[in-house]
């Protein structure tokens, strides 16, 4: 049963037909994003899951955008720089938690509150610039190969099914250590071997979904040219599903980077498995007492990861219906 | 059906080459001549240092040697360590290999069986308490820093409560003057198991045959007889303490290690259950009046199966890749560890070695997965 | 007249949702007696469905039944424990579903399936005479006994349905319940299904009731006839009065929606409008927005579902006279 076709217009009164055409474009598409955006807040936080996510990501946040603050105003450079800082006032070094250092020093000497807040940022811009580029590579493909079918799918998802082969980890400490990789470069080695690999293919598969909605048909009838409807009525439908699995890169990139610098493979100022590392190699990794160069750092790893983890479960619910409360 | 594996068979031999060639290249693009550090060992002489390189082929252009090791490798030879040498790649990776393979075959055995029975659990209670308590605990044990974890595991259940050793294989001290070597005893250890798995698989397979009322019994019976033999085997053999130390080195990093990966099992399944639980045949189950128990796990769980069981099989094949990590922690010899220190002194035979190894496993994994899919789903077998 | 062996008395259900409760079955009363055959006829979403889910309590997390009683040779099924039901459940009252194409199970054997009912339900159950059974279904319904070692994709959409029959007929129930059970198949199966199904009905002297928006359907399989409109049965009679004399002007309507092949030709009309939003009900009788009869009494009360003489019920402020 087909309900009668009523134009937009038939429910507006003339003043505000008048009102509406006034306004230009961007206004509108913009209007509509955020009652979309409405709508999908109200989804997402009926699941109390991701919430507490949120929560985590905006707490990490926090301290991140604090660091400098702090680093200006309140702390000493000297003393509290996460990296060439030095606690001169300790005798031991390390220090256990005081009022001056709330979690102690590490063996060199350096404030481990400092080098926390520090490397939250690292993370953040190393997991957003992973995701990044591995959704721009699988929504991409995803909806090229797609769209087109044929010759570019068979080649893609038969690379993507040789790279999620691939052992990940391995791949990364084997490249870590014969190619002391840095931050950018780590972010692109996730970012490719991720964009190519799974994520093209489950992005794939929903773009197949949408290729045949009439709309697509339509737009074609229209005479809407290959790249038209790619862009724009392919693609706009794909980010949902793209933007959640921004949140299991990001996932993937922290751990991957945690992982690495802990074997001491990165080439990198400061991280939280870098902290681990530098405890490991001063010989406290089994040492009970000195607590706090190994879990506020490990804690931090953990809770930001799961916090994205969480997150991207939520919008999972929110994105893919067929999991949502009947 | 035998169409389907033969050309999956195919598919699977290529990516397989792909992947070496890849990786070859990828360790020879790698900066610095490895084999110039290598040989630069001062304890050679200069005539030694001339026969390693006409032995290892590092005179010869690069394609050329790409095909040589191509060769060698289709003849099952993976060259020499450079680290360990003159041990042979092939006979490292045969020592070490049991011992990772043994470690996460039993830590994934357990963590999907876990994960299986809490996450069909979870799915039956939605919406209550009990799941969000699960569901964060879970992820977080799921994205927890493995080696974090696996310290706070050996802080709490070695260092504190002295339940466990530290980590390693083997206590040294017991096996002086011991009768048998570690690698050949552990070795004949699993061949046993590995035996045993097969009587009782197929035990299991033929069970299918028996009327489904009786299948229970003779299931069970299947499995006391299996142990039985096992006992029989080894209690006269008088090496039991033996296997119970290297047993009692193996309970710590499995305990961690399902700690970490039932979470996604539990998840995978429950999301799983939920879907199947919307099916007709589901709502056809209850109308029957069957008690709420089987229609739980006879209809709804074995549906929900299907993806669960082709995530178990990968994760075997990724044991080695989160090897790296955890047998780091807890200084357990096998492939992940020696291939990190092989990566770490630029050892490429070795990391070589390792590499083709996983790779094997992995497309391996993807190959029973295929097959157990079909089993699995009736709708394939016959499709 | 015979002893009714289901009774359903005030039967009221409400679904739950975000946007409030959903009035799906409202004040719903009937009966059966055995070997009867009532068909419930009514527009999609007018309830049919909901009440075959009250008669199991098969009800989704969010659906209540807020009142009324089931009353199953005497016995209130609504106050009973799930486990209490569940006996019940395929032993006394069975059902053949919607979607019978997808209520087998597809991982296992079609026959495995029926004999697990057997074995819930029926005491001193032994294998061989339930495969025994099985295969006596089977041939009732017309189906060869080999095919119960076959898997559900195995067979085809007519043969799924006859196995879902002869499922719902393993533990010899007193009520069989079939909810559209024929929709998916094509016009010349579903026919010989349907007269197939009535057979077996009458041979075993089973209670059925029959769910369809096919009027013409109904026609072919039931006794009795109940119209049920918004959640409300509207009027129930047996068949031949029901199609010969409607009081109600929502049942004349649906009468006139449907061509007949074999009597006069005349007009076809349709029924104007839509059916009402549960979640609003318009107030007193619930046709009232599309009757063309109604008047100022019709929007404020409920009118009561009375007797019109020889068992023929109805609620309408303005019958319709034969």
């Amino acid at each position: 049963m087909q309900e009668p076709r009523r134009h937009l217009d038939e429910f507006l009164s003339p003043e505000e037909r008048e009102r509406l055409r006034q306004q230009p474009l961007w206004k509108i598409r913009l209007r509509l994003f955020l009652r979309s955006l409405r709508t999908n807040w109200r989804l997402f936080a009926e699941n109390r899951i991701g919430l507490i996510g949120l929560a985590i990501i905006i707490f990490f946040a926090l301290l991140a955008i604090a660091h400098p603050i702090l680093m200006k105003y309140v702390w000493d450079p000297t003393v509290y720089d996460p990296v060439v800082g030095y606690a001169y006032e300790e005798t031991m070094q390390p220090a256990p938690p005081s009022s001056r250092h709330l979690l102690g020093t590490d063996p060199l000497g350096r404030d481990v509150l400092s080098q926390l807040m520090f490397s939250a940022r690292s993370e953040f811009i190393l997991g957003l610039v992973a995701a990044l580029i591995t959704v721009t590579i699988g929504t991409t493909i995803g909806a090229l190969s797609a769209y087109f079918g044929g010759p570019i799918d068979t080649f893609f998802m038969r690379l993507a099914d040789l790279i999620i082969m691939l052992p990940f980890v391995t791949i990364l400490i084997v490249l870590g250590a014969l190619f002391k990789l840095d931050l950018p470069k780590l972010a692109l080695v996730i970012g490719i071997l991720s964009g190519f690999g799974g994520t093209t293919i489950i992005i794939k598969s929903q773009a197949l979904t949408i290729k045949v909605r009439t709309y697509i048909e339509a737009a074609r009838v229209a005479g809407g040219s290959h790249w038209h409807i790619i862009r724009h009525h392919i693609i706009p439908n794909l980010l949902p599903l793209s933007f959640l699995y921004m949140m299991f890169t990001v996932t993937s990139a922290i751990f991957s980077e945690a992982a690495l610098s802990f074997f001491g493979l990165l080439n990198i100022r400061m991280s939280w498995g870098l902290m681990i590392h530098t405890a490991q190699t001063a010989g406290y990794l089994l040492n009970t007492k000195t607590w706090w160069l190994i879990v506020p750092a490990g804690l931090s790893i953990t809770l930001l990861c799961a916090a994205f983890y969480l997150v991207g479960r939520a919008l999972d619910e929110v994105v893919n219906p067929r999991l949502r409360k009947r | 059906m035998r169409r389907y594996v033969l050309r999956r068979l195919v598919q699977i031999v290529i990516t397989f080459f792909i992947f070496i060639t890849l990786a070859y290249f990828l360790l020879e693009a790698q900066p610095g001549d490895y084999a110039q550090i290598f040989l630069s060992n001062p304890k050679l002489t200069q005539a030694q240092r001339e026969a390693l390189k006409a032995t290892f082929g590092l005179d010869r252009p690069v394609h050329e040697r790409y095909f040589r090791y191509m060769r060698s490798l289709l003849r099952g030879n993976l060259g020499i360590s450079f680290s360990n040498y003159p041990r042979q790649v092939a006979d490292i990776i045969f020592e070490r290999a049991p011992r990772t393979l043994t470690l996460f075959l039993t830590a994934t055995v357990v963590s999907f069986t876990i994960g299986f029975f809490s996450g069909k659990i979870l799915a039956w209670k939605r919406g209550k308490t009990l799941e969000y308590v699960a569901t964060v605990g879970g992820v977080t044990l799921y994205t927890v820093f493995t080696p974090w974890f696996g310290l706070m595991m050996i802080w709490i259940f070695a260092a504190a409560l002295k339940l466990f050793p530290i980590g390693k294989f083997i206590t040294p001290t017991l096996w002086r003057g011991a009768p048998i070597e570690a690698t050949v005893l552990f070795q004949r250890m699993l061949l046993t198991a590995f035996i045993d798995l097969l009587i009782l698989f197929f035990w299991l397979l033929a069970t299918r045959a028996v009327r489904p009322d009786r299948r229970r019994p003779v299931q069970w019976l299947g499995v006391l007889v299996v142990l039985g033999g096992l006992a029989a085997y080894w209690v006269p053999t008088g090496l039991t303490r033996y296997i119970l130390d290297i047993l009692h080195h193996l309970v710590l990093p499995v305990f961690t290690l399902t700690c970490i990966s039932f979470a996604g099992t539990m998840l995978l399944t429950r999301n799983s259950m939920l879907e199947t639980l919307r099916e007709d045949y589901i709502m056809a189950a209850r109308a029957k009046g069957l008690p709420e128990k089987s229609i739980r796990d006879k209809h709804a769980a074995r549906n929900a199966m299907l993806p669960v069981v082709t995530s178990f099989v990968f994760s075997l094949a990724f044991a080695i890749d989160g090897g790296v990590i955890t047998e780091t922690i807890f200084s357990w010899p096998g492939m992940g560890l020696t291939l990190l220190e092989a990566a770490l002194s630029q050892d490429i035979p070795m990391v070589m070695g390792g590499l083709v190894f996983t790779g094997t496993l992995a497309l391996l994994a993807h190959l029973v997965a295929d097959i157990l899919y079909a089993y699995l789903d009736p709708r394939i077998r016959y499709g | 007249m015979t002893e009714p062996i289901l009774y359903v008395d005030d039967l009221t259900m409400h679904y739950t949702t975000r946007a409030g409760d959903v009035s799906a079955v409202d004040n719903v009363s009937f009966t059966l007696t055995k070997g009867e055959s009532l068909g419930l006829v009514g527009e999609s979403g007018c309830g049919k469905t909901s009440v075959a889910i009250c008669l199991l309590k098969l009800l989704p997390d969010n659906a209540h039944i807020k009142g009324g009683h089931i009353y199953l040779d005497g016995v209130d099924l609504v106050p009973l424990s799930e486990e209490q039901v569940r006996r019940y459940r395929w032993r006394r009252i069975s059902m053949i579903f919607q979607a019978a194409m997808n209520s087998l199970n597809p991982v296992y054997k079609v026959g495995d399936q029926i004999i697990e009912a057997m074995e819930t339900h029926l005491e001193n159950f032994s294998y061989p005479a339930a495969r025994e059974k099985v295969a006596e279904l089977f041939r009732l319904v017309g189906l060869d006994p080999a095919l119960m070692d076959q898997y559900p994709h195995e067979y085809s959409g007519g043969m799924r349905q006859r196995a879902v029959i002869a499922m719902a007929l393993a533990c010899d129930p007193d009520i069989i319940i079939a909810d559209e059970p024929t929709t998916a198949l094509d016009v010349i199966v579903q026919d010989r299904i349907l007269k197939e199904l009535r057979a077996i009905q009458q041979k075993l002297n089973m209670g059925m009731i029959y769910i369809s928006h096919d009027i013409a359907v109904i026609a072919e399989v039931s006794d009795c006839v109940g119209v049920m409109y918004a959640g409300r049965l509207v009027e129930k009679a047996c068949t031949e009065e029901i199609f010969h004399h409607p009081i109600h002007p929502y049942t004349a309507g649906l009468m006139s929606a449907f061509p007949s092949i074999v009597g006069p030709k005349r007009e076809l009309t349709m029924l104007p409008g839509e059916p009402p939003d549960l979640l609003h009900p318009p107030p007193g009788c619930r046709f009232h927005p599309r009757c063309p009869y109604a008047t100022s009494i019709c929007m404020e009360q409920v009118p009561e579902f009375k007797e019109y003489g020889g068992d023929h019920f109805a609620a309408c402020w303005h019958p319709l006279e034969g």
